[in-house]
């Protein structure tokens, strides 16, 4: 704090230079004042006390913060269920502020709600992180979806190590349950090829990256042959492109939106959806929308999980393996 | 002459010289722009007074609110001013070196090669790079399309080819744009977009640095080249008359025009409507030659800039709008109206 | 070129039977291959537990008419407005026709939340309308005519208007503009046979004033005195002319979004082809329209499956090289 201070004791002294030079000087000491602002000050991340004040800029911080027993002081805008998820919103407390889209935080309300930590994600807040970090120490996530990571980053930023191990731990347990589950359930079908597919209002998205998929690959499910391509996925438009949808079970998530319904209506009324394995064997599996692609931390991850218990009717089964124990 | 104001420079090897009106109007224009600036200094998302802002430009180590100051409002105050200033003048300058009011940066590509080099590096991943390295794509994006624009017309710049060209490659880079959003997951499309729409967000420091040096060559510079702008008015054969170097200037102007405009789009994205706005309410006002033109657009635009940016701000709190939303808005409509009477 | 009667009538046939190749292709091939035999069984004996059957009459039957009544009336609206404004470089795509429609089906949907085709596709030709309008205020020198520079520009002008109108409501509304990008890159494909049935009245109706018009539109291209004798004729004439062609580009904008460039290059190619009659041009640019947006979307879909390249972006990057091409030219007339 004491050095933005002395920084911007420093710009209002050559501002004053300023004001009484013609133009030409006003551009070139603006220019050279830049310069310094962006050499002189650097971000500052050490930290004598657990912070309390604390900002976070996307939803799978706000997510992990809440896990961590955390009471953010200001959040970004969720992107459905607005203002907030309705799997966060009573975690939240009360006199929370919003601030704005997780695209274009509002940069000043951060400033005024003087925090001790924001917490940002390199793929939103790399342009204006020289900025976060002059208004408060910012740390900025580098992955987006591994929840794990994100977990043990934020523990460590709030000084919330042991809260963070324990709830990785739990996590750990849990997918290694659902794992031994799982195969006591399907057997040799164990483990399964997956799809995520999401229908939208003039195409269908199938997933081959994002938060679902990396908690799926991390259960243990599979990809079917044809989506090892690289990138987010791909976009379909035509009914006739239905195979390459084709696994052992798919995941499906959607809005709840006319045309969203009529365009999910007209494509699963055609044959070739029909004839795909997994509508055959009636593994198609709809899901929420806002736990499988957009909560995206460690609260998320576990209502997804939960909700492949329910799919898979896993909580009644009972540990058959020789010596397994689930 | 005596409704002119000379200025003289370089120990008077170069004079400038502005008819009273426009320098009457410049000053005008200069202090609407101070006041502005100030009123957009003041207003965000944090209640802030005219007097402890001013407060916190002067003292800043008595002042709360010297972050928000200094740190988030001058740099986007000054980013508006400066991106306002290039695009109005650059916009001047390809109207008159093509000698129609409907030119401008986006018109003949400029802007539309800067934004498929921005949108490709935001959809290749090019924020691993480092988001300082996107003004830079966008700036290279432009002066390559410059240059092909340049190739493709051939030796003899006429303004009719120079135009047409260059709405061709407008279309074709469209095009690639389109191609590359279709493609990209949602949240780097939604970036994009906000990029393609024009938006001062998160300005710095740094930011206003890496435009400065342009702003301060071209700008100048614009103001020098404006009289032979003058000539190329007069037609062809007239300005060959008068003794300019046809395809020299035109040459000249084109680059400068290209180095402003796409230096402001590349640090505030595909702003439209600046160039081609500005140029024309600043020959209603001020109704002379070009060197009088000049400081009046870059003021203008300036202003318009300034203007869109507050609102795109405070408008519809806690929401950032991107401020070309408000030039589009606001500055189509008004440009229909300029055409309009532009005509009659 | 074609100059006996005889030889443009072969002309028709060959571009009939190309639009004929290029709509069988674009029935044929895709993720799945149907072979020819299948696709005349599938017409004539439609078996409903045939999933190759139910591929062509589900979706590859309604996205080829689709293309080709788009194609065809692109490229005659193209023709249309190359003889009004006297400019070669003029298209529904160039002079902002497109763009107006589709600002206004973005506001129409987005705003109003209009979701029927007939309720946009009126959105559309209003668009069309507004744009069409504006342009020809704008294109109009002070001498009352049109120079092509001028009317280009104008074009520009209102495209980047309507633009950047569309995009900032896109940009405020997000939901909007998940749903609205494919279709702003211009697609022919997912569209059921009823949108296009429901439009197709519009589509007859401007194609019978086209049939009514040749004989007149002939006298557009003559030189100026001799059109400023005629007077009063041709300006019916225009308004006319005017109308087909904003419920032309309106329709095709409706049923498959912003497709640049075939309305320019297709008519240029014709009449390259057969000369400027009219009676020639504008069968020939229907079938030859049809025939290029069927081949564009039939390749757009093989490039990279199962993905497809928006159609409108192929359009665009095929018709760019030809249109700087023209712009290289000297004279801009027809």
């Amino acid at each position: 704090m004491r050095k933005c201070v002395t920084f911007a004791a420093f710009v209002s002294i050559q501002l004053r230079v300023l004001t009484m030079r013609p133009s030409v000087g006003v551009f070139l000491l603006l220019g050279v004042l830049a310069l310094q602002s962006t050499a002189g000050v650097s971000a500052q991340e050490s930290h004598d006390e657990r912070p309390v004040r604390i900002v976070t800029l996307y939803q799978g911080a706000t997510d992990t913060a809440l896990a961590l027993g955390l009471e953010p002081v200001g959040v970004v805008e969720s992107w459905l269920e607005r203002p907030m998820y309705r799997y966060l919103r009573d975690k939240l407390p009360a006199g929370v502020r919003y601030l704005g889209l997780e695209t274009q935080p509002d940069l000043e309300a951060v400033a005024g709600l003087v925090p001790d930590l924001v917490v940002g994600t390199r793929y939103r807040h790399a342009a204006v992180y020289p900025l976060l970090s002059r208004i408060a120490p910012t740390v900025i996530a580098d992955t987006a979806h591994d929840v794990e990571a994100m977990l043990e980053m934020m523990g460590e930023a709030t000084g919330r190590e042991v809260e963070a191990q324990a709830l990785l731990a739990e996590w750990r347990a849990r997918v290694a349950d659902f794992r031994c589950r799982a195969e006591a359930r399907l057997g040799d079908a164990w483990p399964q090829r997956v799809s995520v597919v999401s229908f939208r209002g003039d195409h269908v998205r199938l997933y081959y990256d994002g938060f679902a998929r990396s908690v799926l690959d991390q259960l243990g499910f599979l990809r079917p042959a044809g989506q090892r391509g690289s990138g987010w996925g791909i976009k379909l438009v035509s009914r006739e492109t239905l195979p390459a949808l084709d696994a052992d079970a798919i995941f499906i998530f959607m809005r709840d939106d006319a045309a969203v319904a009529e365009l999910h209506r007209e494509w699963t009324a055609h044959p070739l959806w029909q004839s795909l394995d997994a509508v055959e064997q009636g593994r198609v599996y709809y899901v929420d929308p806002v736990i499988w692609s957009m909560g995206a931390g460690i609260l998320a991850a576990h209502q997804l999980l939960e909700e492949l218990y329910e799919h898979y009717e896993l909580h009644d089964v009972v540990h058959r393996g020789e010596g397994g124990k689930c | 002459m005596s409704s002119a104001v000379v200025v003289r420079l370089a120990g008077g090897r170069l004079s400038l010289r502005f008819e009273r009106r426009a320098f009457a109007v410049t000053l005008v224009l200069a202090v609407a722009l101070a006041a502005s600036a100030l009123a957009s200094l003041s207003l965000g998302s944090q209640m802030t007074s005219p007097e402890a802002v001013l407060e916190a430009l002067v003292v800043p180590q008595r002042s709360d609110i010297a972050l928000i100051v200094h740190e988030i409002r001058l740099p986007r105050v000054v980013l508006a001013i400066l991106v306002g200033a290039c695009l109005g003048v650059a916009g001047l300058l390809l109207q008159g070196l093509v000698r129609n009011p409907l030119a401008s940066p986006d018109v003949i590509g400029i802007t539309g090669g800067a934004s498929l080099a921005a949108v490709s590096f935001l959809a290749l991943g090019g924020a691993a790079l480092g988001e300082a390295w996107l003004p830079m794509a966008a700036l290279s994006g432009a002066l390559l399309v410059a240059m092909a624009i340049i190739a493709l017309t051939g030796r003899g710049v006429t303004p009719a080819r120079l135009v047409l060209i260059g709405i061709g490659m407008a279309a074709a880079l469209g095009a690639g744009t389109m191609l590359v959003l279709v493609l990209s997951p949602d949240t780097t499309a939604m970036q994009a977009y906000v990029w393609l729409t024009g938006s001062l967000y998160g300005a710095q420091w740094r930011e206003v640095a890496g435009l400065a040096p342009w702003a301060l060559v071209g700008l100048p510079l614009a103001l020098v080249f404006a009289r032979r702008l003058d000539a190329l008015a007069l037609g062809d054969e007239l300005a060959v008359g008068l003794g300019t170097a046809l395809q020299g200037s035109r040459m000249a102007l084109l680059l400068l025009a290209v180095a402003l405009a796409g230096a402001a789009v590349a640090f505030a994205g595909g702003l439209s409507f600046v160039g081609l706005l500005a140029p024309h309410i600043a020959r209603r006002l001020v109704a002379c030659r070009h060197t009088g033109l000049v400081p009046a657009s870059a003021m203008i635009g300036a202003l318009i800039v300034l203007y869109a940016d507050l609102l795109g701000r405070i408008a519809f709190l806690p929401r950032d709008l991107p401020a070309g939303i408000f030039i589009a808005g606001i500055g189509a409509p008004f440009f229909i109206y300029l055409l309009h009477r532009w005509r009659s | 070129m074609l100059t006996t009667p005889e030889a443009r009538l072969m002309g028709l046939v060959m571009g009939a039977l190309l639009a004929l190749a290029a709509g069988l292709a674009s029935l044929t091939l895709g993720a799945t291959a149907i072979a020819p035999a299948t696709l005349v069984e599938a017409l004539l004996a439609p078996d409903p537990s045939s999933v190759q059957h139910l591929i062509l009459r589900t979706e590859r039957l309604p996205r080829a008419l689709i293309a080709a009544v788009v194609g065809a009336s692109l490229a005659v609206a193209g023709a249309l407005m190359q003889t009004l404004t006297r400019n070669a470089l003029a298209a529904p795509s160039i002079l902002g026709i497109n763009a107006g429609a589709m600002c206004f089906v973005v506001v129409a949907s987005s705003i109003f939340a209009l979701r029927s085709p007939l309720a946009l596709a009126w959105a559309a030709f209003l668009g069309a309308f507004v744009a069409a309008l504006l342009v020809a205020l704008l294109g109009r020198g002070r001498d009352g005519g049109f120079s092509p520079v001028r009317v280009v520009l104008g074009g520009v002008a209102v495209t980047a208007l309507f633009v950047s109108l569309a995009q900032g409501l896109l940009v405020i509304d997000q939901e909007g503009f998940e749903s609205l990008l494919l279709w702003l890159a211009g697609s022919v494909a997912g569209r059921g046979l009823d949108m296009l049935l429901s439009l197709l009245p519009f589509f007859l109706v401007a194609a019978g004033v086209c049939l009514m018009l040749v004989r007149q539109l002939n006298l557009l291209v003559l030189d100026d005195e001799v059109v400023k004798g005629l007077g009063q004729r041709t300006a019916r004439v225009k308004l006319l002319a005017g109308v087909a062609v904003i419920v032309l580009a309106g329709g095709s904008v409706a049923l498959a979004g912003l497709i640049g460039f075939v309305g320019l290059i297709v008519p240029h190619m014709v009449r390259a082809l057969f000369g400027r009659d009219h009676r020639w041009v504008l069968p020939g640019c229907a079938l030859l329209g049809a025939g290029l947006l069927l081949a564009a979307d039939t390749l757009a879909r093989l490039l990279m499956p199962p993905q497809e390249v928006p159609v409108g972006v192929m359009t665009a990057l095929l018709g760019t090289p030809f249109f700087l091409h023209l712009a290289r030219r000297r004279s801009f007339t027809p």
